[in-house]
């Protein structure tokens, strides 16, 4: 039976790569599509059309974490089960020190740290003893300095620590959980973060989608509790 | 002798897509207008600082100078549709002064020292600028003549005038229908009176295009002692 993905932050960057190369891997059997915006979701959908993967859009906003446990229950109690989760929804503000507001401090941590951690909570209490596969998308920006990007950044260090931290706790329980680092990345949230920048010159989402993609391979046994960090190289 | 300031903080983010306008950009951290400001804060000759910005954003200027406690010495008006425009309303914005600097939000790495030199060279109208270090000739999609680099001179800011004087420069420009990239040869062309050029710096670079961000970066961690 092919195993059922989640990706969080279908609709745009990394997120949507992501869903179009796993579209094609024939050990997905259900692809569930997570994003705010319903007409991002549309897009993704529309680019994975040519795969051989069920794809389900399920707009929803993850700022809102208590509605996180239905959501995960509503997955599984579709698709009998969630084999595959794939945290990648982001946001960023940056703004210096000063012009940091508590709300912009609020929405980054809920976004980047709070309900990747409500999600990875829930799926695991559904697939309890299970082989799970969970990737957690972090940054460079979580392991060096990013004067600038306070809130991001921290949301970011955090992402490790969190995904490090539940590696070793749910150790030997079926669940292997990645941290994968990206350097500079042509997303819409890179943009917002380096507005100067070409994206052209930068790597592209379809760079980690591939790495994504080869971590949740049912072959891959040896990295997870790791930061992997992903970079175009020269 | 009294001074103010004019500092032109009025991209609206245009270029190449940006999501907001160039003042705004952080660099190492900091937006580019907050570097500025910071440099001209510790100036007490500088009795009045006036930010020309556009009204799209007049109010987040605002928030900007209270978040980083900027005192009523600082303040912002609307600039005009061109840069000539807005540095005119930021002149006559001024009040009581005798004599204004000029400078602008996108040359972030300017230093203290430098507007103090500035404010204490004895010439009533100075600017800085540097040698041209490249060739430079007159054409289009052919070469059309030569220019002598060493008869020429890249326009930094800060710049110095004698405020009565700038104002009259800027109204005869006006009534005469001709603009200017920049206030020294606006200033000579309509007084006809000299203007200093001090010895600037090669790290004072303008970030217009992005490679110049790039290259703004790398120095600011130069300056910062984060340099590699």
């Amino acid at each position: 039976m092919g195993r059922t993905a989640v990706v969080t932050g279908a609709s745009q960057g990394i997120g949507r790569a992501t869903a179009v190369r796993l579209s094609r891997d024939p050990s997905i059997a259900n692809l569930v599509l997570v994003a705010r915006s319903a007409d991002g979701l549309d897009a993704t959908a529309a680019a994975c059309a040519t795969g051989i993967v069920a794809v389900h859009q399920l707009p929803y906003d993850l700022g809102d974490l208590d509605g996180i446990p239905a959501l995960v229950a509503g997955i599984h109690e579709r698709h009998g089960s969630i084999d595959v989760l794939l945290n990648i929804a982001g946001y960023a503000e940056p703004r210096s020190l000063l012009d940091t507001s508590a709300q912009n401090l609020v929405t980054t941590f809920t976004v980047n740290v709070f309900a990747m951690l409500v999600l990875t909570r829930e799926v695991v209490r559904h697939m309890q003893g299970r082989p799970i596969k969970i990737v957690n998308i972090a940054s460079t920006a979580g392991i060096t300095s990013r004067p600038g990007w306070v809130a991001y950044a921290a949301s970011k260090a955090a992402v490790v620590s969190l995904s490090q931290t539940l590696s070793e706790e749910l150790a030997g329980t079926g669940v292997r959980i990645y941290t994968i680092s990206p350097g500079r990345t042509a997303t819409e949230l890179r943009r917002k973060l380096a507005p100067e920048e070409d994206p052209n010159t930068i790597m592209q989402p379809d760079a980690v989608a591939d790495v994504i993609a080869m971590l949740v391979g049912e072959g891959e046994r040896t990295l997870d509790g790791q930061n992997i960090i992903v970079r175009q190289q020269i | 002798m009294t001074f103010g300031m004019v500092v032109l903080a009025g991209g609206i983010g245009r270029r190449i897509g940006r999501p907001f306008p160039k003042q705004f950009l952080l660099l190492g951290g900091k937006p580019l207008l907050v570097h500025v400001l910071e440099k001209a804060r510790p100036i007490v000759e500088l009795e009045q600082i006036v930010i020309t910005c556009p009204e799209a954003h007049l109010e987040e200027t605002r928030q900007l100078l209270e978040n980083h406690g900027f005192d009523r010495r600082f303040r912002c008006i609307v600039g005009g549709g061109t840069r000539q425009e807005s540095v005119y309303l930021g002149l006559k914005a001024l009040e009581g002064v005798d004599s204004v600097v000029i400078h602008e939000a996108v040359r972030p790495l300017v230093t203290v020292d430098e507007f103090r030199a500035l404010i204490a060279s004895p010439d009533e109208n100075a600017m800085y600028g540097i040698p041209i270090s490249f060739t430079v000739l007159r054409g289009h999609e052919y070469v059309e003549g030569l220019l002598d680099r060493d008869e020429l001179v890249n326009v930094q800011l800060p710049q110095k005038f004698d405020l009565p004087k700038l104002v009259a420069a800027h109204e005869a420009a006006r009534a005469a229908g001709t603009s200017f990239t920049e206030d020294a040869s606006l200033f000579v062309q309509h007084t006809g009176e000299r203007v200093r050029i001090l010895p600037g710096s090669e790290r004072n670079v303008k970030i217009t295009v992005p490679a110049d961000f790039v290259m703004a970066e790398a120095l600011y961690a130069d300056v910062i002692g984060r340099g590699s």
